[in-house]
């Protein structure tokens, strides 16, 4: 734990240290200047130094050169004092020396630390190099002046480096044989032979001084040199020869970068101060071809952000060396560290450097901004689980997942209850200074995320913190959320994630980015004006003028947290940035009824997240809440207008949330649309952004390629389906997705319905699909209906239903068949479009006159009609409603729809269930998950079974047990209960003992589910207690035995008992 | 099979009004038939550029007893049968609310969702443009219908009065207040339908601070019929409404009487009751379609199409002496037919919900003279009319022993007929 001592003084050792940094960097800045001389920078350099020791006030500093002195004022020698040579090609050339005037207490050496040893010795080290390049300088300048004149001015070169530095003359010459070489003269290659092994191997020696083995092959080096040149000579002009040799020399004195960059070994700290050495060499004027600099970016993105070949083949053009420079200084990482950043940090700084970049062309960029981030590279849980000996951990994912389901709340108390290494709480001290007390986010960043087709999303933790109060409790709240972060590594979701996809064994690590929350504080509460996610595609089209790369936002008041997930008790506004206008709610009723009723915050005084009431809120704050009029609209004479400034009671007006001001009078619209397709474009992939907006600036807060869930992904269009097994076809406003394991389709036969002439008739349809929608499998039928489902009004434009009676079905479809000379408009599911994309379910139009369109009439009205066996008193709209018991008429198939927007095409075809054995094995992912779908019915059906052979049929008075619904038709998933029929015909003591009994079960059943699953019920058992006289009258759910489609199946009874 | 055509039904209707007041055949022949329709083209400049031309409709059933009146509908898949129908209701409706116009509507066919505001707003000036000449504050009234609102009508009047280079806040009703609208609107369906349930009363003798009643529905009819009904000292019991987040509708009970004010602070904007406020509040929640069977005096269907149907129209309690429809069509025939062998006194939704459209033609009335009443006076007005209208309603049907329905429906044929002869055109 951190105390307040070791605290302050941690804090007063990282200004001492910023102090020294600021030296080291202001005497790079003097020697950076292009035409400053000696005279010009000493004086500057000791400045700086006597503001960077730790006693300036006694400091004095002298730097004696071969030919001139510098000094501070009245300078005297003490004993107090500490030198470092200044050196070029390992000759002193002079020194440099700091004196203290008075006695201070001892440190390392004398009164001065081992810091200020470190920054002399870096400080003289500058100066010699930069002497050097000096006398480079000159003798270049010398020769250009007298190229006419001298025939071998590289010669000259030659001898120079012959006197003061063979190993570069080695290099030198070694590029040029080889340059020759590649050019294809034959020349070369008896002098590239000469080149024995031992000196080829100098891939060790570059940039370094001081290896014995160079003196080995010197003797016979400059000859060697001289005849490579000669050759050279001969085939290029000397302009080029020289221009060649400065190149190197240039670039020679990067070789260090390489080195480390290469080095699969070099460790973060090692990369970060090349990276610092390397961007005051370019300032100083040094500078690398084109290709050199594309392979270190690359070397860099590799070792730093990502090794996925999709991730850095884009990211090589816009990231920079220089680039690097800036963030690692925001890099936290335990010594030794050979992490990486993690997917959502790179995918961040990606999309932030591609619109840096695309910002130089387009204005509608200039203000786009992330927030300030500080990042924990992959190693750091490494690190945390080894210094708190919590390496066991790793077998975590190797256990049963009911295994880890139970002990994840342990993990989570341990990991929250262990330390963290010195080095890492400094480097969180250091970004907790940066950042103030503002509430920041913990993200998650693993190396699996960056993976495409991987969408993470949601597995891991983002925690936010209100980073209140002293220095100390703002500390342990950060360090309390990353614990807990690096905990849902090992939670149970995103563990079972991994196994389904095959990735357990990939290796993870956890990256953590700790980023600023964009907002304001109102009140207690500190949030963004707004937040939010868009997608360049969009997948839930609501008019056919909108197109799927018109893209799609969903946006929120307050935190985006409620727009990135569907919600069930309020909707976020939706638009397409493509055509803003084209809105989903129009009138009035759906303006409002759509609109957000909540807001997520982080509330300062309790340090906690909360979802408030906007309206509430409102009342209250007024127009305090952020970018108010851009958000907020009265809803007043029949009219609803964006709020205006000094127009709003805000405690009489009925304020909507419509963001109708945003999109009228900014650019935000524009902006994220561009932006969209800007990275789409340059992803060359459909992608996704999370971004918030603080009333002043629009952020950035997270880009990936898009991430689609289960069902939305694009579904593979099979070829060659034999025709009777084609259901429909379509091939217009497609969107992507599979909705599989249909057993029953529901089909309002569009010339029947059209033919009928009462109204009350019409208004009866509807009522009978809305029981229908109460008996069929849930999410297991799909209604297929003429023109616009959810007509009012002129019901005879598609049948009249609420949502209410349809939101049982896994899809809604419209079929518009050509009237005369015109097809009819279909509604796209306006009347509760965000209803059905918060619920998931799917919309498709059906255009059966298209040319080359399929729709099996001869399936859809030829196969038995079961609506009576259902509804036995719906026998009037027979010929209208048909309802097929899809199991049934194909002997036990499914049926299953298949969408790809791609292709503009989707398929109803009959198929196997999921459930069922796969014959060809198929693709990995869609087979694991297809064994993990079976897995929930099987596992129900045995215990079931087991159930059945337990019960004392005499006892409690049961004559049969009979299963049905998703468990009989291996369709359960991992959250449905067990429908069970139970033939009972005993006493009213007998049923009051049995339900006891199976409640027992229900609830262990329910516990056990838990366990494996992670999801919680209220018992597992849905039990259906029928009688004699309901079988022999096939009243409520008895019509299941023996029915025509669903039948209950018949299970042994108390074989268990009798044996 | 025939088809269901809503203008064949409306027609049907008619005849058989006309059979009960033996019209001639020219009477017939004007009366079954629309006196003029309009059928024109839009073309529109859309927002990416493209040309659309969009189908708009006026049809003016009948304007023998004043300008014709009726909504503008915006509707994907509008038919003529269906607009002609709709105008021909709106000349009963006028009618038997004894005001002065007659019956119109009309409409485009589009849907607005497919529309930004800006092609909506060329879409109603567009309309303007094709028919300026045969509509007018003397001629034709338009007003707010299915997806069209006052946004809608102020887009419509600008280019009307653009044409004409003068103001002219008569020409459409359904404005806000301040822009020529009325002040009472939202008061006054619900209070029209108390008007009439209290004249009921009256004749039936019954003391309404002796009364109960239960509602379907807690949207703007209900809560202001609600309003005056306990003014009026009336006890409402049962309040039903949809509720969003189950996807349901629920009845709200208190058997010792609803506190409005109480009940309208746990209310959205739509009607929708909090439920689990509402039981805080010591209010019982049962099923839906449980407002109908309560113990009351007088039911008040005020919100959906087919409440009162066969199979509900037996739950109705014996106690109930009358019902009130205050929402469009909430009976169906089948149940017609029991309500008027058990004798309970129905007001039928054409009486009992013109409210409205008598304060749209106070709108007009005023918009025609410039000159705005307040709210007391509008209301002071309502109440005249609705007593007035009711009470030519309810003599009718015990004069001529006929259901209050059809008693309605003949007594507004009849005027409109009669207006026809006066003028001499039949």
């Amino acid at each position: 734990m951190i105390t307040k001592d070791n605290l302050d003084k941690l804090t007063s050792d990282l200004k001492e240290r910023a102090k020294e940094l600021n030296c080291l960097y202001e005497v790079q800045e003097l020697l950076s200047q292009p035409d400053a001389t000696l005279q010009d920078i000493c004086p500057g350099v000791i400045q700086a130094i006597q503001n960077g020791w730790q006693y300036p006030d006694v400091c004095q500093v002298s730097i004696k050169l071969q030919d001139c002195a510098f000094q501070t004022d009245g300078f005297v020698e003490t004993e107090w004092f500490q030198s470092a040579e200044i050196m070029t090609q390992n000759e002193a050339v002079g020194i440099i020396s700091v004196y203290y005037l008075e006695e201070r207490p001892q440190a390392e050496e004398g009164p001065f630390n081992d810091d200020e040893r470190k920054l002399l010795d870096a400080i003289a080290a500058q100066l010699g190099n930069y002497l050097f390049h000096q006398q480079l300088k000159e003798i270049f300048e010398n020769q250009k002046g007298q190229v006419s004149k001298r025939k071998q001015e590289w010669d000259t070169i030659l001898e120079l480096l012959e006197r003061t530095d063979i190993k570069l003359l080695i290099r030198i010459s070694r590029k040029m044989v080889n340059s020759l070489c590649w050019s294809g003269i034959q020349e070369a290659e008896p002098l590239l032979e000469l080149f024995s092994p031992v000196s080829l191997n100098d891939g060790g020696l570059l940039g370094e001084t001081n290896f014995p083995f160079v003196k080995k092959v010197s003797n016979d080096m400059p000859e060697l040199s001289r005849r490579i040149f000669e050759v050279a000579s001969q085939h290029l002009s000397e302009s080029e020869i020289l221009t060649s040799i400065q190149k190197w020399i240039q670039e020679d004195r990067s070789s260090f970068l390489v080195d480390t960059l290469e080095d699969t070994g070099s460790t973060l700290a090692e990369i970060s101060s090349v990276i610092e050495r390397y961007y005051h060499l370019t300032a100083q004027g040094v500078k690398l071809s084109t290709q050199r600099e594309m392979s270190f970016r690359v070397s860099l993105i590799r070792r730093m952000l990502s090794d996925q070949p999709s991730f850095f083949n884009i990211a090589k053009n816009y990231i920079h060396v220089k680039d690097f420079n800036v963030f690692m200084q925001r890099i936290i990482y335990p010594q030794d560290s050979h992490g990486k950043l993690g997917g959502k940090s790179a995918g961040l700084f990606l999309a932030k450097q591609i619109l840096v970049n695309a910002s130089e062309e387009n204005e509608l960029f200039k203000n786009i901004k992330t927030p300030k981030t500080w990042y924990i590279t992959s190693d750091g849980l490494r690190n945390f689980t080894s210094y708190n000996y919590l390496e066991d951990i790793v077998e975590q994912k190797y256990k049963d997942i009911a295994q880890v389901r139970k002990e994840y709340p342990y993990v989570v108390h341990v990991f929250k209850n262990s330390a963290f290494d010195p080095e890492i709480v400094k480097g969180l001290s250091l970004a907790l200074n940066d950042f103030g007390p503002v509430p920041l986010i913990i993200r998650s960043s693993s190396l699996l995320e960056d993976r495409l087709g991987t969408a993470f999303a949601g597995k891991y933790k983002s925690l936010f913190i209100a980073n209140q109060g002293t220095m100390e409790e703002r500390l342990n709240q950060l360090m309390d959320a990353i614990s807990e972060v690096y905990a849902s590594t090992f939670g149970p979701d995103p563990i079972e994630y991994r196994s389904e996809r095959g990735l357990l064994d990939y290796h993870e690590e956890m990256g953590i980015m700790i980023q600023e929350v964009v907002g304001k504080q109102v009140g207690d509460y500190f949030f963004p004006a707004l937040g939010g996610v868009a997608f360049s595609h969009n997948e839930f089209r609501w008019s056919s003028r909108i197109k799927r790369e018109d893209g799609l936002i969903r946006i929120v008041p307050g935190l985006g947290t409620r727009a990135v997930d569907r919600l069930s008790d309020d909707y976020p506004i939706m638009f397409a940035p493509g055509q803003p206008r084209l809105r989903i709610n129009v009138t009035h009723d759906e303006i409002v009824r759509y609109s957000p009723r909540f807001f997520d915050a982080i509330n300062l005084k309790t340090r906690t997240f909360e979802t408030v009431d906007i309206r509430q809120f409102l009342k209250k704050h007024g127009a305090e809440f952020p970018y108010f009029n851009q958000l907020i609209s009265v809803f007043k004479n029949d009219r609803i207008q964006p709020a205006r400034p000094l127009g709003t009671d805000f405690e009489q007006d009925y304020l909507v949330v419509t963001m109708e001001g945003l999109l009228r009078h900014t650019s935000f619209v524009e902006q994220i649309y561009e932006m969209l397709k800007t990275l789409n474009e340059t992803y060359d992939h459909p992608i996704d952004i999370e971004f918030a907006h603080d009333g002043e600036n629009l952020y950035l807060l997270q880009c990936r390629t898009q991430s689609y869930s289960e069902d939305s992904r694009r579904a593979i269009i099979p070829r060659d389906i034999p025709p009777e097994k084609l259901i429909f076809s379509a091939n217009r406003y497609v969107t992507n997705g599979l909705v599989s394991d249909i057993t029953h389709l529901v089909y309002v036969v569009p010339q029947q319905y059209s033919e009928i002439a009462d109204h009350q008739e019409l208004l009866a349809v509807g009522r009978t699909i809305g029981r229908l929608n109460q008996i069929l499998p849930k999410r297991q039928f799909i209604l297929l209906g003429p023109g616009r489902w959810g007509s009012r009004g002129d019901i005879k434009l598609g049948v009249s239903v609420t949502y209410s009676e349809i939101n049982n079905t896994s899809m809604l479809i419209e079929i518009a068949r050509q009237k005369k000379d015109y097809v009819p408009d279909l509604s796209f599911g306006t009347h509760f479009f965000q209803d059905l994309v918060e619920a998931n379910i799917r919309y498709l139009p059906l255009y059966p006159d298209d040319h080359g369109i399929v729709f099996n009439e001869e399936f859809l009205e030829g196969s038995p009609n079961i609506l009576t066996e259902i509804l036995p008193d719906a026998g009037h709209l027979e010929q209208v409603i048909r309802v097929i018991d899809i199991t049934a008429v194909t002997n036990g198939n499914i049926l299953k729809v298949l969408m790809n927007a791609e292709e503009e095409e989707a398929v109803a075809i009959i198929a196997e269930p999921s459930g069922a054995p796969e014959k060809t094995p198929r693709k990995n992912e869609s087979f694991a998950r297809s064994i993990k779908t079976d897995v929930h019915w099987r596992w129900r059906l045995r215990n079931v079974e087991g159930l059945a052979a337990n019960l004392d049929t005499a006892r409690f008075g049961v004559k049969g047990l009979y299963l049905f619904g998703r468990t009989k038709n291996a369709t359960a998933g991992p959250g449905s209960d067990i429908d069970i029929l139970i033939h009972f015909d005993g006493t009213e003591t007998q049923r009051l003992d049995l339900m006891n009994w199976l409640e027992g079960w229900s609830l262990s059943l329910s516990q056990m589910n838990y366990m494996r699953t992670g999801i919680k019920t209220d018992g597992l058992l849905d039990i259906h207690l029928i009688t004699d006289e309901d079988i022999a009258s096939r009243t409520s759910y008895a019509a299941k035995i023996g029915a025509v489609t669903d039948a209950a199946r018949p299970l042994a009874l108390g074989s268990f008992v009798r044996r | 099979m025939a088809t269901y055509n809503p203008f064949e039904t409306a027609q049907k209707q008619f005849d058989k009004a006309a059979d009960l007041l033996e019209l001639d055949q020219a009477a017939r022949a004007l009366l079954r038939t629309p006196m003029r329709e309009y059928h024109f083209s839009i073309p529109v400049h859309m927002d990416d550029g493209n040309k659309q031309v969009f189908r708009g409709f006026r049809v003016q059933h009948n304007d023998a007893r004043g300008p014709a009146k009726g909504g503008i509908r915006f509707h994907p898949q509008e038919t003529i049968d269906t607009v002609r129908a709709l105008s021909m209701w709106m000349t009963w409706k006028t009618a038997v609310a004894d005001i002065p116009l007659g019956g119109g509507k009309g409409g485009v066919i589009c849907d607005p969702h497919n529309l930004s505001q800006w092609e909506q707003e060329q879409i109603c000036r567009g309309w303007i443009r094709q028919i300026s000449k045969n509509v007018g504050p003397h001629t034709d009234i338009p007003a707010p219908d299915v997806m069209t609102n006052a946004q809608h009508m102020l887009w419509m009047l600008d280019e009307y009065e653009m044409i004409y280079g003068e103001r002219a806040p008569g020409f459409i009703t359904g404005k806000p207040v301040g822009m020529g609208g009325s002040l009472g609107r939202t008061e006054a369906t619900g209070y029209g339908t108390i008007i009439t349930v209290r004249e009921a009363l009256k004749e039936l003798d019954i003391k309404p601070e002796n009364t109960t009643a239960s509602f379907q529905g807690f949207g703007n009819v209900s809560q202001y019929a609600i309003e005056l009904y306990h003014q009026m000292g009336g006890s409402t019991i049962c309040v039903s409404c949809w509720d969003q987040a189950d996807q349901t509708s629920y009845s709200f009970r208190k058997k010792e009487g609803v506190n409005l004010k109480e009940l309208l602070s746990i209310t959205d904007a739509f009607g929708g009751i909090d439920k689990s406020k509402a039981l805080e509040l010591g209010y019982e929640v049962l099923p839906g379609d449980a407002w109908i069977e309560q113990e009351v005096d007088i039911l008040l269907p005020a919100a959906l199409e087919n409440q009162v149907t066969g199979e509900t129209v037996g739950k109705i309690s014996k106690r109930v002496k009358i019902i009130a429809e205050g929402a469009n069509g909430p009976t169906t025939i089948e149940a017609d037919k029991e309500i008027f062998e058990r004798k309970i006194f129905l007001i039928p939704d054409f009486l009992a919900n013109a409210g409205g459209v008598t304060c749209s033609y106070f709108e007009q009335v005023q918009s025609n003279m410039n000159y705005f009443w307040e709210k007391d006076e509008v209301l002071g007005k309502l109440d005249l009319k609705m007593t007035a209208a009711f009470i030519a309603v309810s003599d009718f049907a015990r004069k001529h022993n006929l259901y209050m329905r059809d008693a309605a429906y003949v007594i507004s044929v009849d005027r409109v007929a009669q207006a026809c002869k006066d003028r001499g055109w039949i």
